[in-house]
This record gives structure tokens, C-alpha cells and sequence, in this order.
């Protein structure tokens, strides 16, 4: 899915840069909206617009940039845990409730009111700890962070500051073709366990906030990249990543459009052969992965410009707000010196002790991974498009398992998959959970097409009716007696019908218009409602014509 | 919520202190003037400052209150002569903070936490707060579900 949407960016990616680079210079050159364009009174000197050759995605001025300088990225997320509580306190964690209901004295910072850390929570810590290559402390501790903000009722975060549940570990990825493939290790700091804060609304129209406390409390795990990304590309791709392990694990429902998956990414550019970083800004406010490249080839390009303009300096510490519509950043607020949090440690709770048990039977409980099913998938023999396609979604990759646990071949349950149930899947908006045709049918439904029982044609007939209604191969086969004829005679008799009934067509082949051949297979292969043997019927048909 | 905060910054009165000795050591170590701790990146190098701070006790001098900036901090307004009454109180802690750096913990094996009686997890079982329309008729500023607060959009 994820893949798909980036996609989806590349041809935008030109104007986006191209936008980025001119304006200053310019003055009067366009942005554009949402991909429609407005018109540019400026003759610019654009790379071309024509569609972008899947090799070189990123614009030539992205990669021009890139030779003399060198993107530094590293990207915050917040996983929203989706565990039926709150971290603290029992309060129902559910998304979408009459505002202010699942609220209690502890998560509404009450005096007298104390938490109570949620065993799911740590569980998920771990869980993602591992997943993400990480060293488990088996000892951490809460602190509290402090800052004042609506949103926040006790005046401070629980969070985890110098001591996180996990840390040191790693990611790996692949990156899709069509950003020019290849394998990345991207390294992981730390995951650390808090609190969300809630939520805020703001009114276009008015000077006033609205506050949901319906979310402050509920569990999150934060993960801190290492800065080790280097384009926009690499970023998203981590994200990606980052959303399939939280699904493939099922510690929180990854959905960046409700804000159960935050990123906020950190980004400098530095000459190249510079040792030290240049100055960093964070992004905020990229809620889909096409954002997180974009904003991220944006401000490359915002640099670079300023580098190359001898205004260096004008880059300052700050966090820059991503406006989707716009596709540009703007200042959000400029930081003068460190963000005081005044951090301690949490009073009221105590440290977090994991035994060695509990994580080795957390290890123990693992599901595959998305990058070991990749290893596997491509150790089957399958194209990394496939692979990337098939792992990409835990559901899809779990179908995908269970009919090649049937004992179906490979390739034929990827290309089913790939092409005619995910068109099915798209064009009635459902998921692969939702569809009626089980695993073991499908794997039926490809053996009987291997077999010869049914034509292929027929297969993809009956495939849809079992997508929507279920039921068996064998009992569909039966019922509207779909098996294939194989038998040379019944064809025979069935070519010499049409043959003799289209006289006019048959002379005309005869005298060197060969390509009717296609027209009396048709007519044979309607007659025999699309049973007969493909095969056969062309050696016979073949045989009848050139008699 | 402005005398929590307030709660927050002088917390560490000796009958009730749960500072780590790790933090005191980065306190210490910090140029910072307040009572502060900067948010550093990297986690693994606090750790092993946090680690090792065992073995290099030594009394450090602790920067004198700036209560003005503590204040502004903590989101509350002083006047001048409650900013003098509440420099005192807080200078005496900072005091005993000092004492605390004296202490010889050599051989100590560093605490991150105070004892507690650990393992009190909570099984992930929702139950609702059934008396929650109190809390909200508590809240000064609430209107059509939502509490009113007045617009702001930069945080920190
Ligand atoms: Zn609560």
C-alpha cells in the first residue's frame, strides 16, 4: 500500500523541486496546488515534465544538489499502542469517543491520584524492542517531562528519559525499484514507553482551542532513528517500515491519517567531505508516507539553495510545519537555545524490571518479521516487485502463506494475488480478510487450472464469484458443469460446426487473411461456453482450415 | 496546575526526594543554570554517564536559583518579594543537594529508582470512571463536550 502511494509522488516530485529552487530567484513563480497547476509567468528553466523514468525518480536538481551536498535525516515516531487502556490509569483507549468520556482522576492529573503502569504496555515495549534489533534494559524507570500546554492536564509527560525499555538496535529495507532498489540498514537509538497528550482543535474562526482529553494517557512508544537517512526516498521508505512492524506486530493499528503513527523527521545538509553536521530543523505535521518525501526533498532543496546563496546562516534551528497543500514548509517556530523539560524521575511509579524469562518468551512469541518474510519470499524465487507487494501487508502476506501452505506453486498464488484479487480488493474497498474465497480454494482453484480440469479463462470467472460469495472449486465445477473438454472428438465436431457454418471466412482465410484463425477459435470456444481445451482446439482448428 | 509545577521544581525536599544520583551527577556536570536537565539525543552516552558516576564522587558548586526564569518556566507569576521569600527556600534545597554530593557512594551499586515495591502492574482491563461528569463540571471552560481554552499554537 505504502508503495503504491509513493508512486504516486513521482511526478509531482519535478514541479515540487523545481518550485523549491526558482521561487527565490524568480520571485513570481508558481506553487502548485494538489497537483492542478496554476500558470508560471516566468519562463524558468524546468527539467522536463514528461513522466519520469523509474530509474531516475528524483528530479536532475535533487541530484545535482546531491553531489556537493549530503542530506542528514533522522526521524521521531510515535506509535499509538492499541491496547484497551490507557497507560496509567483504566480508562478505555478507544479511538473516536463523545469527547471528554474516557477521562479519570489519574489521566486528569487529580491531587491524590496515582498511576498504575498497564502489563500491556510493557509487553508492546518489548515486543517492538525486539523486533527493531534492540538492547532490552531489564531495568528502566519513568520520568517526568515537563511543559505547559492545554492538551496536557497534569502539567507534565510520563515518558522515559535517560534510561529507555530498549536501545541500540537496527532496521533493515528495501528499498522498491522504482526509487532505484537496494538493500539499507537504517540504525535505531531508542524506543522509550509515555503518554499521549490530548487533542487539540483549533477553530479557523474564533480565538479559542478545543481540548479532547479523551487521548491524554493513552500509551505510546516513541522510536528514535539514527540519523542515518540521506533523501526523502530513504525516509518514507523508514516510515513504511516502521508501519508494517507495528502491524506485523499487532501493537497498534499504524493509521497516520487518525495520528496512530507520527513522524517528525530532523534534517540538515552539510557540504560534502564536511564533518560536522549542518544546522538541523524538524518537520512537523507529515501525516502520509508521500508527505515524509516530499517535505523532506523540499527542505534539501531549501538548503541548498540558502548554501549555495551564501546565506548559510539564514538556516536556523526551528521546526518547520508541512503544508500538504501548498506542498511547502513554513516556519513553525524558531528555538532559541534547548527546549527546557526540567525531566526527573516519575515518583509515583517504580522502575520497569524485566526478567530474562519474560523477554526470551516475548522473543519466543515473534511473528515473522516483514524483512525476514522478504528474505524468505525472495529465497523462493520471486521478483523483489512481488516480494515488496506480498510482504507489505500482513494480511495479504498471511493469505499469501496459507495457500502456498496448500501446496500451491509459488508463482501462480503471486500473480493471483497480485493482479486479479487485488483489482477485486480495490474495486470493492475491501481488505483481504473480508474476501470469501479461502486459501485452500485458491490453491484448488490454481490446481484445477494446472491440471487441465478448467481453462484459465474459466478459472478468473469463477474466481470472482467465489471472492464475493465463497463456496468450493469442485462444487462450482460440478454445479455449472465448467470441465474442461479435453476430449479431441467433441471439439472436432464442434470445429467442423462453425467451420462449415462461416463459408464466406473460410474462404478468405484460405486465400491468405491467416489472421481469422483468431475469429473461429472465438466462435469455437463460445460454442463450447469457454470449456474447451485452448490447446486442442487450435491443433484441430488448425488441422480443419489448412485441410 | 501552576502550583504543581511549582511542586515540581522544589520536589526535591529532603523528606520526599527521589532524585537520582545520576541525575545529580548531570545536573552537576551541566553548564545549565536552572534546575534543569537538557534533553540530550543520545541516550547511551547519559547512560553511561548515569553508570559511572559512581566511581567519581566529588562535590561540585550548584548555581544559585535564578527564581525570575524559574518562574516563567513554571508558567506563574511572582512578585518581587515572593521571588526573594521563594529564593531562600529553594537555595536552602539546592544546599542539601550539595550535601548530598559529599557523600561518599563508591561502592554503591547505582539505584535508578527509589525502592518500591516493584511488579504492582496493571492487567489491560478497561473499567470507566463512573463519577467523570464531576471532573467535568470541575472544569471552569468547558462548552459543547470540549474544554475552552484560549488559542494557542506554539508549544513550549
Ligand atoms: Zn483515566
Amino acid at each position: 500500500m505504502s508503495t503504491t502511494l509513493l508512486r504516486t509522488i513521482q511526478p509531482n516530485q519535478f514541479s515540487l523541486l523545481a518550485t523549491a529552487l526558482f521561487r527565490r530567484r524568480t520571485g513570481n513563480f508558481s506553487v502548485r496546488c494538489c497537483g492542478s497547476q496554476t500558470t508560471t509567468t516566468h519562463e524558468a528553466k524546468q527539467p522536463s515534465q514528461s513522466r519520469v523514468a523509474p530509474k531516475n525518480h528524483r528530479s536532475n536538481k535533487l541530484d545535482e544538489i546531491l553531489k556537493d551536498y549530503e542530506a542528514v535525516i533522522g526521524i521521531e515516531t510515535h506509535v499509538q499502542l492499541s491496547t484497551l487502556t490507557k497507560a496509567f490509569c483504566s480508562c478505555p483507549n478507544n479511538y473516536g469517543s463523545y469527547p471528554n468520556t474516557s477521562i479519570c482522576p489519574v489521566c486528569m492529573g487529580l491531587p491524590g491520584a496515582l498511576p498504575v503502569l498497564n502489563s500491556k504496555v510493557v509487553e508492546f515495549g518489548v515486543r517492538l524492542g525486539l523486533a527493531l534489533n534492540c538492547d532490552l534494559s531489564l531495568k528502566s524507570k519513568f520520568d517526568r517531562k515537563q511543559y505547559f500546554y492545554p492538551d496536557l492536564p497534569k502539567g507534565y509527560q510520563i515518558s522515559q528519559f535517560d534510561i529507555p525499555i530498549a536501545s541500540g538496535g537496527y532496521v533493515d529495507l528495501d528499498i522498491p525499484l522504482e526509487f532505484g532498489g537496494g538493500h539499507r540498514r537504517f540504525g535505531i537509538t531508542r524506543v522509550h514507553m509515555e503518554e499521549d497528550a490530548g487533542k487539540l482543535l483549533h477553530s479557523d474562526t474564533g480565538d479559542y482551542s478545543q481540548v479532547d482529553l479523551n487521548r491524554a494517557g493513552v500509551p505510546l512508544l516513541e522510536i528514535v532513528s539514527e540519523p542515518d537517512m540521506r533523501s526523502g526516498i530513504e525516509a518514507a521508505e523508514y516510515a513504511c517500515e516502521m508501519q508494517r512492524i507495528v502491524r506485523y506486530l499487532g501493537v497498534g493499528n499504524g493509521n497516520m491519517q487518525e495520528g496512530s503513527l507520527r513522524c517528525d523527521v530532523n534534517i540538515s545538509i552539510r557540504p560534502i567531505g564536511q564533518a560536522e553536521f549542518g544546522t538541523k530543523v524538524e518537520i512537523k505535521n507529515l501525516n502520509a508516507f508521500s508527505a515524509i518525501s516530499r517535505a523532506i526533498d523540499y527542505e534539501i532543496s531549501r538548503q541548498a539553495l540558502l548554501y549555495n546563496q551564501g546565506q548559510a546562516d539564514q538556516i536556523v534551528t526551528e521546526t518547520r510545519l508541512w503544508e500538504e497543500g501548498a506542498q511547502k514548509s513554513v516556519t513553525m517556530r524558531k528555538k532559541e537555545g534547548l527546549a527546557d523539560y526540567r525531566y526527573f524521575p516519575e515518583p509515583d511509579l517504580p522502575e520497569v524490571i524485566l526478567t530474562q524469562e519474560y523477554v526470551d518468551g516475548i522473543r519466543a512469541s515473534l511473528p515473522e518479521l516483514p524483512e525476514a518474510k522478504r528474505r524468505r519470499y525472495k529465497a523462493m524465487g520471486l521478483g523483489m516487485q512481488d516480494v515488496l507487494f506480498l510482504a507489505n501487508d500482513v494480511s495479504v502476506a498471511e493469505y499469501f502463506d496459507a495457500v502456498i501452505g496448500k501446496g500451491a506453486e509459488v508463482k501462480s498464488v503471486a500473480n493471483w494475488i497480485m493482479s486479479d484479487i487485488a483489482a477485486y480488493l480495490k474495486n470493492e474497498k475491501l481488505s483481504i480478510n473480508d474476501i470469501k474465497l479461502t486459501p485452500q480454494e485458491l490453491a484448488e482453484l490454481i490446481a484445477a487450472i494446472k491440471d487441465g480440469t478448467i481453462s484459465g479463462k474459466i478459472g478468473k470467472e469463477i474466481l470472482f464469484e467465489l471472492l464475493a460469495k465463497g463456496g468450493t472449486v469442485k462444487g462450482m465445477i460440478k454445479a455449472k458443469d465448467l470441465v474442461q473438454i479435453t476430449d479431441p472428438a467433441e471439439i472436432e465436431k464442434m470445429v467442423i460446426k462453425v467451420v462449415s457454418e462461416n463459408p464466406k471466412q473460410l474462404e478468405q482465410y484460405r486465400s491468405g487473411k491467416t489472421k481469422l484463425q483468431g475469429y473461429f477459435a472465438g466462435q469455437v470456444m463460445k460454442m463450447s461456453k469457454g470449456k474447451a481445451n485452448p490447446g486442442l482446439l487450435n491443433k484441430i482448428l488448425l488441422e480443419k482450415l489448412n485441410a | 496546575m501552576a502550583s504543581r509545577a511549582l511542586l515540581a521544581v522544589i520536589s526535591a525536599s529532603p523528606n520526599r526526594c527521589f532524585i537520582s544520583s545520576s541525575w545529580i551527577k548531570i545536573q552537576s556536570s551541566s553548564s545549565s543554570s536552572s534546575l534543569s536537565l537538557h534533553l540530550q539525543r543520545h541516550s547511551r552516552k547519559i547512560q553511561l554517564i548515569g553508570r559511572s558516576y559512581s566511581s567519581e564522587t566529588k562535590s561540585s558548586e550548584f548555581q544559585p536559583p535564578d527564581v525570575s526564569s524559574l518562574a516563567e518556566t513554571a508558567r506563574i507569576s511572582l512578585t518581587p518579594a515572593e521571588v526573594e521569600e521563594c529564593e531562600t527556600k529553594i537555595r536552602r534545597v539546592i544546599d542539601w543537594f550539595g550535601q548530598l554530593q559529599q557523600v561518599d557512594v563508591n561502592s554503591v551499586e547505582p539505584s535508578i529508582r527509589a525502592e518500591m515495591e516493584g511488579g504492582n502492574l496493571r492487567e489491560d482491563a478497561p473499567e470507566t470512571f463512573e463519577n467523570s461528569e464531576s471532573i467535568r463540571a470541575s472544569i471552569p471552560s468547558f462548552e459543547e463536550a470540549y474544554l475552552k481554552v484560549p488559542k494557542i499554537l506554539n508549544k513550549e
